[in-house]
């Protein structure tokens, strides 16, 4: 069977846009947290989030017209420029119908929804702008990152919720390992939003300050966004033309909770590791590092933790949370779980679990990184996903040997 | 690609749940939608295709309808008439197995729209209803889909408009040959709310004459691997032989879209193993107006020839659909099939292509 390289990141985050000011974020612990500035937050007891505050299109994107696009869309495509660029891809290594793009999301183009909202609001249905219905198919993240990389191997866009990119790069995995095309662009991207800060309020799941995961005292998340990218590669196509690789790809596993529409199920969670582990071939007693959901609310972070006392018994790896640092940015969360993932392995070291200060008693004997980053050698790393609707998606990343 | 059995059909569109009333959407006599609902604010226009008075507590049979969206309750309504169709039995041995994709254009525009409205006109921006926050996310109905019937498999939903179906195909199609599943129940699904219905009216290319307005509903297919069990098959025939998709990016602001269609249905034909002059029936869905029903009809033209092959169009019938017309397409093809009775050789093809860039083609046999 054909293996699968991880060969360019491309992260457009609140930590930092690009992989060099990325991966200095996770090796200092940098907080994306910020007082919220892309809709007035007057009225909301809870102001902040990880919004990516110096993003500037123009200046990543080569061949799409920003104007055209939505934030979500536009976070999508820089980040699969950035992810093209790092691997040293160009338009004659592959053939544009051997290169497709997956891209997940949660809720779409929710920038464009709620500025049609306003007009709404504001003036009834029939001023609902053409240019921006036209930009509020969520379809359009992937049609995006398609537009700017001249892509002509397949469009998919994949709104399982904030486990979406984890289920964009295992469909990605399946499509380069069965031959359908050599290189997938793939993983995520979101946009903070009015709607999306209010219901998780109204939920109790929001952090008032900072995002504390695996802590005794966490509250919970906060919301953030971004577009997260990786470039998968078939491994030998990737040799020929000498490209540096980041780790393989081993194998993912998907299912659904079937129990509630947004509480988590350890049992479940339990499973779908399995599940990835199986299809990886790898042992549990394998995986050096769990890159986690940890979301940092209460229920999330404990139905983790008990799922993997389930599957690891007594010797739960390392686990952390990038979370703490860049807030939930949901469909693109475990795009950037996967760029971590392959950080660590290649760069051999594990990022922290920020903003932690007291060990949870109910999470036993849980190793969460506390705050400093911490060199290591890395050979196999879990990145776990979750989401509404029940949807976990694990994936595996393993060093390249 | 893994060859994909179809177990079992279910649809609902403005004309009702299941295939009579599918059957009857295409008869002219059925009129749009009338009446009281809360879908037709505003005043549905002529040609709006909705179902009038919809009660998901009575279309469901069961409790727990009453925070679900409108795009929910019609998936659970498509998806449990496939189930019923294909005989198809759920429990402990098989659910592992058993999964759910989805094709969608929104989510649900309404349920997102809504909560956004409540944020800027409540006297608190944060008094929302928690209870309705799910139905924001893009991927609830197919949660919901996985609670109601207890399937725990593959979940997944696909954003895309016209060619959304065909990505579910594929998709569905991966998961089999993978071996993440065994049965894939594999749907698309539109609502009609008063944003859609506004999205249709003012990004309506065509003139009111066609007579193409916004439609809703939802088709859900049970699919099984070929080479696996196939008891329950009841349309034991039905096969999805192939699935092609692809994307024509933008070149010095003009898109080929006409080379990349054809080359789409060609690939399809190929992997289908499948001779242009074994196709017996077309399922076009184009909503978006004549032009574009054109541009469907002349590339297919440029496959296959000038011979004449049975045309049956979904949009007239079922209205604008978005996501869900691709789900109407192959609907209809199992409907043709079904009148066409123990025809061994019916081949049919579903093309598909959207004016965002995504092109797509699949093969059937009956």
């Amino acid at each position: 069977m054909r293996r699968v390289a991880i060969t360019g990141v491309g992260p457009v985050s609140s930590i930092g846009v690009g992989k060099d000011a990325f991966l200095a974020g996770l090796r200092e612990g940098r907080s994306g947290i910020s007082r919220i500035a892309s809709f007035d937050v007057s009225g909301f007891p809870n102001t902040r989030a990880g919004e990516v505050r110096d993003f500037e299109p123009t200046e990543i994107l080569q061949r799409l017209n920003p104007a055209a696009w939505g934030r979500s869309s536009l976070f999508a495509a820089a980040a699969g420029r950035l992810a093209v660029n790092d691997a040293g891809l160009v338009p004659d290594d592959a053939p544009p119908e051997r290169v497709a793009v997956v891209m997940g999301t949660t809720c779409g183009e929710s920038s464009v929804i709620e500025a049609l909202t306003a007009e709404i609001v504001e003036r009834g249905y029939e001023f609902m702008s053409p240019d921006l219905l036209a930009q509020s198919p969520a379809g359009r993240i992937a049609d995006g990152v398609c537009e700017e990389l001249a892509a002509t191997g397949g469009s998919t866009t994949l709104a399982t919720a904030c486990s979406a990119s984890n289920y964009a790069i295992g469909y990605a995995y399946d499509n380069v390992a069965e031959g359908d095309v050599d290189v997938v662009v793939a993983g995520g991207a979101d946009s903070v939003c009015r709607w999306v800060h209010a219901g998780f309020y109204r939920l109790g799941a929001l952090a008032r300050e900072d995002c504390a995961p695996f802590d005794r005292d966490r509250q919970g998340l906060l919301t953030a966004e971004g577009g997260s990218a990786v470039v998968l590669e078939e491994l030998d196509h990737a040799r020929q033309r000498g490209a540096r690789v980041y780790a393989e790809v081993l194998g993912y596993g998907s299912n659904c909770d079937a129990e509630h529409i947004v509480a988590p199920s350890a049992s479940s969670i339990a499973a779908c590791m399995q599940l990835a582990h199986r299809n990886s071939h790898v042992q549990p007693g394998d995986i050096d590092y769990v890159c986690a959901h940890g979301t940092g609310t209460p229920s999330n972070d404990l139905a983790e933790t008990r799922a993997m006392q389930e599957v690891f018994g007594e010797r739960v790896p390392v686990t952390s949370s990038i979370k703490s640092m860049l807030g939930h940015t949901m469909g693109a969360a475990s795009g950037f779980g996967a760029i971590a993932s392959a950080l660590a392995i290649h760069e051999g070291f594990v990022p922290p679990t920020t903003h932690w200060k007291t060990p949870d008693p109910t999470l036993g004997n849980l190793e969460p990184v506390p705050n400093q980053a911490r060199s290591a050698s890395v050979r196999v790393v879990q990145n776990n996903g979750f989401a509404f609707g029940g949807n976990n998606a694990i994936v595996i990343f393993g060093a390249c040997s | 690609m893994t060859c994909m059995m179809v177990s079992g059909w279910g649809t609902i569109c403005h004309a009702g749940l299941g295939r009579d009333a599918f059957a009857k959407a295409f008869d002219s006599a059925c009129a749009a939608g009338a009446g009281g609902t809360e879908a037709s604010e505003p005043p549905p226009w002529p040609g709006e295709r909705f179902l009038p008075n919809l009660d998901a507590r009575e279309l469901l049979e069961r409790k727990g309808t009453v925070f679900m969206d409108r795009r929910s309750v019609l998936a659970l309504a498509a998806c449990g008439a496939a189930i019923r169709d294909s005989g198809l039995e759920v429990d402990d041995t098989n659910r592992d197995r058993i999964g759910v994709v989805l094709g969608t254009t929104w989510g649900s525009f309404k349920s997102m729209s809504d909560y956004t409205r409540d944020t800027l006109v409540e006297d608190r921006p944060y008094r929302v209803n928690a209870a309705l926050f799910p139905n924001t996310v893009m991927n609830c109905a197919t949660g919901q889909a996985g609670i109601w019937f207890g399937l725990r498999g593959v979940n997944a939903t696909i954003a895309g408009t016209e060619t959304a179906f065909l990505e579910v195909l594929r998709y569905a199609a991966n998961a089999m040959r993978r071996e993440h599943a065994d049965v894939i129940l594999a749907g698309a699904v539109e609502e009609y709310t008063p944003h859609t219905a506004w999205a249709g009216r003012l990004q309506r290319r065509s003139s009111p004459a066609e007579g193409v307005g916004t439609g809703e509903g939802a088709a859900f297919f049970v699919l099984e691997s070929s080479a696996g069990d196939s008891r329950n098959a009841r349309h034991r025939g039905v096969h999805i032989l192939s699935v092609v998709t692809g994307y024509v990016p933008r070149h010095n602001g003009a898109r080929d879209l006409d080379r990349a269609l054809q080359d789409c249905i060609q690939r399809a034909l190929r992997q289908a193993k499948v001779g242009p002059d074994e196709v017996t029936l077309v399922a076009l869905d184009h909503a978006a107006g004549a032009e574009q029903d054109r541009r469907t009809t002349r590339n297919i033209a440029a496959v296959f020839g000038p011979r004449q092959i049975a045309t049956v169009r979904v949009a007239p019938a079922l209205g604008r659909c978005y996501a869900a017309q691709g789900a109407f397409q192959m609907a209809a093809v199992m409907a043709g099939f079904q009148r066409a009775a123990n025809d061994e050789s019916s081949v049919a093809l579903v093309p598909s292509w959207s004016e965002d860039g995504s092109v797509g083609a699949a093969i059937v046999r009956g």
